[in-house]
């Protein structure tokens, strides 16, 4: 039984490989061209609108980079420039009066960490400078060596003894 | 395939280059130069007001640290300070660093804080460039956007354990004063140490006066400090001393927007 089977498989594919070879009708064919090419095309739109979304997020993460970065950063030396205005009617001390500036955002105060260990503060003053990004190390900062000397302007909270208890930045 | 990697690309580098370009925000040149800092000018001073203990007296703390590699560094601030009968105060000072932060320039800049609580203003003189800086106080007699209260603006969430013991009393500069040892322990493995930290607070108070006349800090993370008044006169102060003197243009300041320290 298994040979006869055997015998007519081979009798076939004999059959088979000895007729012309066959092709496919040509309104397949035309089918089937039409076909790839639409496929071709959905995957170069898919392709284009994918990189159109990719580079959309990149240049919204540009943009958060470049307006967040202005809140570490110093506003000219220039804009605090006094502008001296006339005198007041103090004439005994012939004060003058000059306007600063009065659009500056403060941070918090933020404590050094070697200020733990001071007296309480009893009196304090607040100074203002302006310092290389990376001298913030030396105050205790974790502030990346990369930062540079990238002004910044600062206040800088000073105890009774002289010693800094707390930084806020400025912008 | 390659005209969308070639897309992908000049987006990710427009990227970079937005964020790495200078924009109209951005700071440029120059910095402070030669030090670590640039003295701005002062904005304000504050401080607890103590009525009817008028004092004047000088004011020194010197800084000492030696690093790993057996390096001595020595620091020293003076400067001179005064408080009359209505609690107003002075300071004169002449700042060439800050801690371990030196000032650039080539001379120190000198600054006169007053602190009237009569007026409730706060004074910042600058005597070389005979500017004021001048401030409204607020209703509790300090300063705006800065704490009073403790050593430092905000606690830290890890505090470290505290002891605390009384010394007794000695004289120093010719006061009577009450002493207060303060030991702080960093557990080991706070800060990455592999031992505990001690660090250790002397402070030695005038209850009269109701000022610290000296205190020590010794901590192995920053060196040694010590903070003393000396030349301490109980006389009332020359009145002329909590005013803005002559001649001086007057900036009036306004302390920036933002949050205050709690």
């Amino acid at each position: 039984m298994s040979d006869y089977n055997d015998r007519e498989i081979l009798d076939g594919l004999r059959v088979l490989a000895s007729e012309e070879p066959r092709q496919a009708p040509k309104h397949v064919e035309t089918f089937l061209l039409s076909a790839f090419r639409r496929r071709a095309r959905r995957r170069r739109l898919t392709a284009w609108v994918t990189a159109a979304g990719i580079g959309a997020i990149a240049a919204g993460i540009a943009t958060l980079v470049w307006l967040a970065e202005p809140m570490l950063k110093r506003a000219p030396v220039s804009d605090r420039a006094v502008a001296s205005a006339p005198a007041q009617a103090d004439s005994a001390a012939e004060v003058k009066y000059a306007v600063i500036r009065t659009d500056e955002v403060a941070s918090s105060f933020y404590p050094l960490p070697e200020a733990d260990a001071l007296p309480p503060l009893e009196s304090a003053m607040v100074v203002r400078v302006q310092l290389p990004l990376a001298s913030l190390q030396l105050m205790g900062f974790p502030v990346n060596d990369e930062a540079g000397a990238d002004p910044v302007e600062a206040d800088v909270l000073l105890g009774q003894d002289g010693l800094a208890r707390g930084v806020r930045l400025i912008q | 395939m390659s005209r969308f990697y070639s897309v992908f690309a000049l987006a990710a580098l427009a990227a970079l280059c937005a964020s790495g370009q200078p924009g109209p925000h951005r700071m440029g040149p120059p910095g402070p130069g030669p030090g670590d800092f640039a003295f701005m000018g002062g904005e304000f001073g504050f401080g607890k007001v103590v009525t009817g203990a008028p004092y004047s007296a000088q004011v020194t703390t010197q800084m000492t640290q030696t690093l790993a590699d057996g390096t001595h560094i020595q620091r020293s601030m003076t400067a001179s300070v005064a408080r009359d009968s209505q609690g107003r105060s002075r300071r004169e000072e002449t700042m060439s660093a800050i801690g371990r932060l030196s000032a650039n320039g080539a001379a120190p800049r000198t600054m006169v804080f007053i602190h009237d609580p009569v007026a409730s203003m706060s004074y910042v003189l600058d005597p070389n460039a005979h500017t004021v800086h001048q401030m409204q106080l607020s209703a509790h007699g300090r300063g705006p956007g800065a704490s009073a209260n403790g050593g430092t603006p905000h606690a830290h969430p890890n505090a470290p354990a505290v002891t605390t013991e009384d010394l007794g009393t000695q004289v120093i500069a010719g006061v009577t004063t009450t002493g207060k040892r303060m030991t702080r322990t960093i557990a080991a493995g706070t800060e990455g140490n592999d031992r505990d930290i001690a660090v250790v607070t002397e402070t030695w108070t005038a209850s009269d006066l109701q000022v610290v006349v000296m205190s020590k800090t010794s901590d192995p993370r920053f060196g040694d400090r010590v903070y003393q008044l000396a030349n301490i006169t109980r006389a009332e102060p020359d009145p002329s001393l909590f005013t803005v003197p002559s001649g001086y243009t007057v900036e009036q300041g306004r302390p920036p927007r933002g949050p205050a320290p709690q």
